[in-house]
């Protein structure tokens, strides 16, 4: 029988390769979106219970007062604190897009442990006043090594020279954790700060974030942080880490719905693509089904000669499809790392498209295979010769 | 006496056309002994196909009965029925009705599948089918491969293969040359005459229906005469 479901899906080759490929690429498809919201999701869930971000009330593009710093290192369980500064330069040319933050590298390895520098980078970053460390992805991408000399172009704050910000590699980090990518550019404060004074201009802070201890009253810290920035100059509004994550992403919008109906319009079409072929193959077969039951195999032979078409169709679409998402993971964790961090294949998404894609087979299977069931045997036989 | 291998009992069978009822076959009563070859001739639209259809529980009556081969088939549901014609018939059909996309041996072997054979011996009984019918060298040849006549012969032993007790053949040389035609006629009597299988042939053609030892005649649904022609079969 199997024999029977293999000869007849290659009485056309072509129409059977495509279906399947059709079938693989929707799969991969949808393996691509579920995964970029799950990464999403494994972000959220990763983002630091200890950790509290401070941001301007008016938008995250607003910067807030440096003096804002010792007041709310100040509040009463706040254990640590560390300003993070947007810096908006490019490398060679606006297309290579990374993000880039002035920071203060001893509060930024205290209070950030899932970003793993090699060797003694750190301590080299302490060092160099105009050091850098970089993610191994960004290093990898432009080929740096550490030493290397990385010009940036200040297009938010241009260098008072006129010329080039130039830095020095001096460590690479890995992230240990999936909120935290691995295409990120920090570099001293203070080097950022001492610079742009010598032009007369005093720099903003970003976010402030803060670290809190185990157990700590974190409402509390939010609303009292909130509260000492209440009659200006810059109101302060203040979230837990995985809030402020959550609030950045839906700055792109509502990315999971988005992703979610572009994943339900590739089902639906490659399912009318599925149930077209099997129509096809059904009407074709009436005939062989006829036959079939004429040499005593029973009505449901027949619908599981159909349906395992169908079947076996979809499910090696799938399979290539799902082989295809989990080959080129590393290529998307790349291409995709700068907005989402960690992207990978997660097994739970392996599984759902496998189940997605029987229950495609079976949907497209079911009514040709239904049909031969219920055709009478001479009825069959009269038929499609 | 012993039972005859197909008894038919106040068989009827109507088609509704068009908003009419057509009557094909009524109130049929029909018995065919064992090991005997019958031909069944009338003109277009006498019943034959639809006949051999209900004895070979292809197609269920509207009333009456048959018995084929010590089984009352009224009494068997689908499932039971399609193991029963595995079993104890073999089709032979005009249009031959291989399947197209399976070799010669594949399309011998599939009724095999039903039964408990391994596949190494489903190989060999189907084998020795095609061997008997003269196909031992067109074992792995597609249908489209083979001649007429040929796909015949590889249809005749996708019937005998599971050595079923009846064989029943619709026009198996209507769309075959003369000499394809022979040969296959040749196939039954051997058959007939060798195994002691029961065939029953529909056929239009006088020469084809000699090579049976009884000729059925029916007309407008209804048994008309019967020819016994022993001696006339075995001189051919």
């Amino acid at each position: 029988m199997f024999k029977l479901v293999v000869q007849n899906l290659l009485r056309h080759p072509l129409r059977s390769i495509l279906t399947v490929g059709s079938v693989c690429v929707a799969v991969f498809l949808l393996c691509l979106l579920r995964s970029i919201v799950t990464t999403m999701n494994a972000g959220l869930e990763a983002a630091s219970a200890t950790r509290l971000v401070a941001m301007s009330s008016i938008s995250l593009f607003v910067d807030m007062p440096l003096s804002y710093q010792d007041k709310i290192a100040r509040v009463e369980g706040v254990e640590d604190i560390v300003k993070w500064q947007w810096f908006g330069a490019y490398y060679q040319s606006p297309d290579n897009f990374f993000g880039q933050f002035a920071v203060d590298p001893e509060r930024m390895r205290a209070i950030y442990p899932e970003c793993q520098v090699e060797a003694d980078g750190w301590e080299r970053l302490a060092r160099t006043r105009n050091g850098c460390i970089v993610g191994y992805q960004l290093a990898d991408q432009f080929g740096w090594k550490v030493g290397d000399k990385i010009p940036m172009i200040g297009a938010l704050f241009p260098h008072p020279s006129g010329s080039a910000w130039e830095f020095e590699l001096v460590g690479v980090y890995r992230s240990t954790q999936p909120n935290f990518d691995n295409r990120t550019m920090f570099f001293r404060w203070d080097f950022f700060e001492e610079t742009l004074k010598s032009d007369g201009q005093e720099p903003g802070v970003g976010v402030f974030v803060m670290k809190v201890g185990p157990g700590a009253d974190v409402p509390r810290i939010l609303s009292e942080v909130e509260a000492l920035f209440e009659n200006g100059p810059m109101r302060v509004k203040c979230d837990t880490e995985s809030e402020f994550t959550r609030q950045f992403m839906s700055m792109m919008g509502d990315i999971p719905m988005f992703l979610g109906w572009i994943g339900t319009g590739v089902l639906v079409a490659i399912l009318l693509g599925a149930v077209n072929t099997m129509l096809m193959a059904g009407r074709e077969q009436i005939h062989d089904v006829g036959i079939l039951k004429a040499l005593g195999f029973t009505d449901g032979d027949s619908f599981r000669v159909l349906i395992s078409q169908s079947l076996f169709l979809c499910t090696l679409g799938g399979a290539a499809g799902v082989g295809l998402a989990l080959l080129t993971a590393g290529f998307f964790e790349v291409v995709l790392g700068q907005f989402f961090p960690g992207y990978h294949i997660a097994p739970s998404t392996s599984v759902m498209a496998v189940v997605v894609t029987v229950l495609i087979g079976f949907a497209a299977g079911i009514v040709p295979a239904w049909r031969a069931k219920n055709m009478r045997c001479v009825e069959a036989l009269r038929t499609g010769v | 006496m012993s039972d005859p291998m197909i008894r038919v009992r106040d068989l009827s069978k109507r088609y509704a056309r068009g908003g009419e009822t057509l009557t094909v076959l009524d109130r049929l009563n029909l018995e065919m002994e064992e090991g005997r070859f019958y031909a069944l001739m009338g003109p277009s639209g006498s019943g034959k196909t639809t006949l051999l259809n209900l004895i070979g529980g292809l197609d269920t009556p509207d009333s009456g009965s048959l018995f084929v081969a010590g089984e009352d088939l009224a009494r068997l549901s689908g499932a039971e029925l399609a193991h029963w014609r595995g079993a104890s018939v073999g089709f032979v059909f005009q249009g031959f009705n291989l399947i197209p996309v399976l070799t010669a041996i594949e399309n011998v072997m599939l009724p095999l599948t039903l039964t408990s054979l391994s596949k190494a011996q489903r190989r060999k009984n189907a084998e020795t089918a095609l061997r008997l019918v003269g196909l031992g060298d067109r074992l792995d040849h597609r249908p489209r491969q083979l001649s007429g006549g040929q796909e015949q012969r590889v249809a005749i032993a996708r019937a005998i293969v599971t050595d079923p007790k009846v064989i029943l053949a619709d026009e198996p040389t209507g769309d075959l040359d003369r000499k394809s035609a022979e040969q296959v006629l040749d196939l039954l009597q051997r058959l007939n005459r060798e195994f002691k299988k029961t065939i029953l042939m529909v056929t239009h053609d006088p020469h084809a229906a000699e090579r049976a030892q009884s000729v059925v005649h029916l007309d407008k649904g209804q048994l008309g005469r019967i020819e016994h022609n022993d001696a006339g079969a075995a001189a051919r």
